[in-house]
C-alpha cells in the first residue's frame, strides 16, 4: 500500500463514528490533563492503560495520540494565563505567553498558539507519513544486531538527555533492565528472580509500574505541595484574532519550531520538552524586536509548535522499528502488546486498518483541538479550579481499580503501590524515571536480541561492529556519550591557551 | 538530600550484588549459546558500576557531584513550592495499603468508599460528613462503571450475597 492510498484507507478507518467518538474523548482528556499541573499526558495515559484491554487496539492508539496531542494544546492555556505550565512542555511558554497576557494580549498569545500547534502537528504527521513507511522498508533488513544496537544507543542518548546526573540516569537504566529480566526466560523456560512467586512467573507487567511511576507517585508528590488560589487572566472572545502584525510575526517561527520539533522528536529521550528550549533560543537569536523576555510573540508560537510536532515524530521510532524512544510511547507500545500485537516495520503491512487508521486519525484530532480549544479556552482554562481533594482521590481510584482490573491480581495493587513509593523516592532524589522505564519494556527485545546475534555468529562479539549498520549506529551512541565528556575536558584547554595569548 | 542520595545509591549497590549473585548461579552457557543467567549477568556488573559510581559522586566536592562533566544543563520542571508536607505521604501510603487489606473482607464498595472519605480529608476537606457524601457519590459512580458496566469482577467481600 503506497503512502496515498494507506492514508486513504486510514481516514476510512478513522471516520467511523466509533474511531471518531475516542479521537475526540483522547482529544478532550488531553486537554483538560494538559492544563491540570501535576497530571501529564504520561500520567494520564498510564492511568487509562488498563481501560484499553477493553477496546479495539485501534481505538486504543487513537485515544492516546488524542490525549498526547491534546496535552500539548491544553499545556499551553495555563502557561500563558496563570504563569502555571500545567506540564512540562510548557515551562517555555511561560516566559513569553505570561507577559504577552500581562500587557492584554492573553487572547493573541492562546491563539497563535492553538493555530502554530496545529500547523506543526500537521506538518509533524506529513513528516511521520513519509517517514514511517520508508524507515520501516528500510528496516526490514535489520536483524539482532541492529536491533541490540538501536535500543541500546536509544537508551545511552536517552541518558545524555534527560539533563540529570548521567550515573543516576545509567543506573536507573540497570535497574529497568534488571526487573526485565525477572520471570520465567523464554528459551529455555529457567525462572529467574521469582523468588518461588508463580505470580512473578509471567515477569513484572509493565501496566503496575507505570500506573505506580507515574500515577501514585505523581499522586504522592502533589499531595506534598501547598497550592494557593489561582488568579485566572480573563480573554474576551473578540480579542482572540491577533493583529496582521503578530500573524506575520508569528508564521516563521511556527514553520521553524514545527520543524525543529520534528527533528528533535525523532532522538530519544524527554523531546517536547527539549525541542521547546531549542526553539525558544533559536528565536531569541533570530529576534530583531528586542521584546523577549516581555511578551514576544515569536517566543510562544516557535516553542508551542515544536512541542507539538515533537509528538507526531515520536511515533515514527515506535511504528517503524518498533522500539519506543520515549515513555509515553512505551505507554503507547503497551496498548499494542496486550493486544499480542508487535510493532515494528511489520505493523504496516500486516495491520494497515491500525497504522494508517491511527495516522489519519492524529489528523483529525489536530483539527478538532484546533476548532474546539480556542472558542472554548475560558471553560478550559476553568478546569484549573477542580479541587484536589477531588480529583486526587478520583486518580487514585482509577489507578486502584484499573490495575486491578486487567488479571485480578493482588499482587498487582501491591506492585503499583511499591513502584508508586518508589517513584516517589526517586523523585525527591533526582533520579529520572523515563530511562528505568524504556529500559524495562526495552529489556526483554535487548536480550533477544544479544541472544540470536550470538547464536548466528557463534559466540563472535564482532558481529556488532562487522555489520556496517550496527557498526554506524553503535558509533553514534559512542559519539553520544563520549563527545560531551571531550568538549568539557577540552574546552578549559583552549579557554587557558586564548588566556595566555590575551 | 545528601543522606538520602547515599543511602539509595548504597541499596542499590547492595541490590546489585544480591542481583549478581543469583546471575552466577544461573546456568551461564557460552557466548554462542547464552545461557538464562549470562544478560542478567552482565546487567548485575553495570547496576553495580553505576551504583559505585553514585556513590563516589556524592562524597566528591559538590560542583562535580552535582553536573559530571560534559552533562547537558538540568531541564528545570516548573517550580515546585518550597512547603512540603510529609506526613501526607505517609498518610497517603498508610492508607493504600490499608485498602489493599481490607478490599476481599470489606468488599470493594465500602473499601474504596472508606478511602475515598479519607483520601478527601488528607488532600484537605476538612469536613466528614461532606466528605463522606462526596466519597459515595464517587463510589456509586465507579460501582456503575466498572462493577455493572465494564465488568470487572472486584471482590465485594460481606456485600457478596447483597450485590453478588
Amino acid at each position: 500500500m503506497d503512502l496515498f492510498s494507506g492514508l486513504i484507507h486510514g481516514f476510512s478507518v478513522a471516520l467511523t463514528p466509533m474511531n471518531l467518538l475516542f479521537g475526540f474523548l483522547g482529544a478532550v482528556i488531553g486537554t483538560i490533563v494538559g492544563i491540570l499541573p501535576g497530571l501529564g499526558p504520561l500520567g494520564a495515559m498510564a492511568l487509562l492503560l488498563s481501560l484499553t484491554y477493553g477496546f479495539d487496539p485501534t481505538a486504543g492508539m487513537i485515544l492516546f495520540a488524542g490525549i498526547y496531542f491534546g496535552a500539548m494544546y491544553g499545556g499551553s492555556t495555563t502557561s500563558i494565563l496563570l504563569n502555571i505550565p500545567g506540564e512540562a512542555a510548557s515551562v517555555i511558554t511561560v516566559i513569553e505567553g505570561y507577559q504577552m497576557a500581562r500587557r492584554g494580549r492573553a487572547g493573541a498569545a492562546l491563539a497563535v498558539a492553538a493555530v502554530g500547534s496545529f500547523v506543526a502537528g500537521t506538518i509533524s504527521l506529513i513528516g511521520l507519513s513519509f517517514l514511517a513507511p520508508t524507515l520501516a522498508t528500510a528496516a526490514l533488513k535489520f536483524g539482532p544486531a541492529e536491533y541490540l544496537a538501536v535500543a541500546l544507543v536509544g537508551l545511552v542518548i536517552m541518558s545524555r538527555l534527560t539533563g540529570g546526573n548521567l550515573f543516576k540516569s545509567l543506573l536507573m537504566i540497570s535497574l529497568g533492565l534488571a526487573l526485565g529480566t525477572v520471570g520465567m526466560e523464554t528459551v529455555a523456560g529457567y525462572m529467574r528472580y521469582t523468588f518461588h512467586q508463580p505470580l512473578l512467573a509471567q515477569g513484572i507487567d509493565f501496566l503496575p509500574v507505570a500506573m505506580g511511576l507515574f500515577g501514585i507517585s505523581e499522586v504522592l508528590v502533589t499531595a506534598e505541595q501547598t497550592m494557593g488560589k489561582v488568579q485566572l487572566q480573563k480573554v474576551r472572545f473578540r480579542e482572540l484574532w491577533p493583529t496582521l502584525v503578530e500573524w506575520k510575526r508569528s508564521f516563521w517561527p511556527m514553520i521553524r519550531g514545527s520543524f525543529i520539533g520534528f527533528f528533535v522528536g525523532l532522538i530519544p529521550g524527554p523531546s517536547p520538552v527539549i525541542s521547546t528550549m531549542v526553539s525558544y533560543s533559536v528565536e531569541r537569536k533570530l529576534d530583531k524586536h528586542g521584546e523577549f523576555g516581555k511578551g514576544a510573540i515569536e517566543g510562544v508560537a516557535g516553542p508551542e509548535a515544536a512541542n507539538n510536532a515533537s509528538v507526531g515524530a515520536a511515533y515514527v521510532p515506535l511504528m517503524a522499528l518498533g522500539i519506543p524512544f520515549t515513555p509515553a510511547m512505551a505507554v503507547v507500545m503497551a496498548v499494542l502488546l496486550i493486544h499480542g500485537i508487535n510493532p515494528g516495520p511489520l505493523l504496516m503491512t500486516e495491520k494497515p486498518d491500525l497504522f494508517w487508521g491511527v495516522i489519519a486519525s492524529m489528523y483529525i484530532g489536530n483539527f478538532m483541538l484546533l476548532v474546539f480549544n480556542l472558542p472554548l479556552v475560558g471553560v478550559f482554562a476553568n478546569i484549573i479550579r477542580t479541587p484536589l481533594y477531588l480529583l486526587m482521590p478520583i486518580v487514585l481510584l482509577l489507578c486502584m481499580v484499573g490495575v486491578y482490573s486487567v488479571n485480578n491480581s493482588m499482587l498487582d495493587i501491591w506492585l503499583m503501590v511499591g513502584f508508586g513509593l518508589l517513584g516517589y523516592f526517586l523523585r525527591r532524589l533526582k533520579y529520572d524515571l523515563a530511562p528505568l522505564v524504556l529500559a524495562l519494556v526495552l529489556g526483554p527485545m535487548m536480550e533477544r536480541s544479544f541472544r540470536e546475534a550470538m547464536m548466528i555468529s557463534r559466540g563472535d562479539l564482532s558481529v556488532f561492529i562487522n555489520r556496517p549498520i550496527s557498526a554506524t549506529i553503535l558509533a553514534v551512541g559512542a559519539v553520544a556519550l563520549i563527545a560531551p565528556l571531550l568538549i568539557a575536558w577540552i574546552k578549559p584547554l583552549f579557554a587557558r591557551k586564548s588566556d595566555k595569548t590575551a | 538530600m545528601k543522606i538520602g542520595s547515599i543511602g539509595f545509591a548504597a541499596l542499590m549497590l547492595a541490590v546489585g550484588l544480591i542481583y549478581e549473585n543469583m546471575a552466577l548461579n544461573m546456568p551461564r552457557g557460552t557466548l554462542a549459546y547464552p545461557g538464562p543467567g549470562l544478560f542478567p549477568l552482565i546487567i548485575g556488573l553495570f547496576m553495580i558500576a553505576m551504583a559505585l559510581g553514585c556513590l563516589v559522586q556524592e562524597f566528591l566536592p559538590r560542583k562535580r557531584a552535582n553536573a559530571p562533566a560534559g552533562s547537558p544543563a538540568p531541564i528545570e520542571a516548573p517550580a515546585a513550592p518550597e512547603e512540603r508536607d510529609v506526613m501526607k505521604t505517609f498518610q497517603l501510603t498508610a492508607l493504600m495499603v490499608g485498602y489493599i487489606f481490607a478490599l476481599k473482607p470489606l468488599g470493594f464498595p465500602i473499601a474504596i468508599c472508606i478511602f475515598l472519605a479519607i483520601a478527601i480529608r488528607i488532600f484537605g476537606y476538612r469536613k466528614w460528613l461532606p466528605a463522606l457524601a462526596m466519597a459515595a457519590v464517587i463510589t456509586a459512580i465507579s460501582y456503575v462503571s466498572f462493577v455493572v458496566w465494564l465488568k470487572v469482577p472486584l471482590p465485594m467481600g460481606i456485600l457478596e450475597e447483597v450485590l453478588g
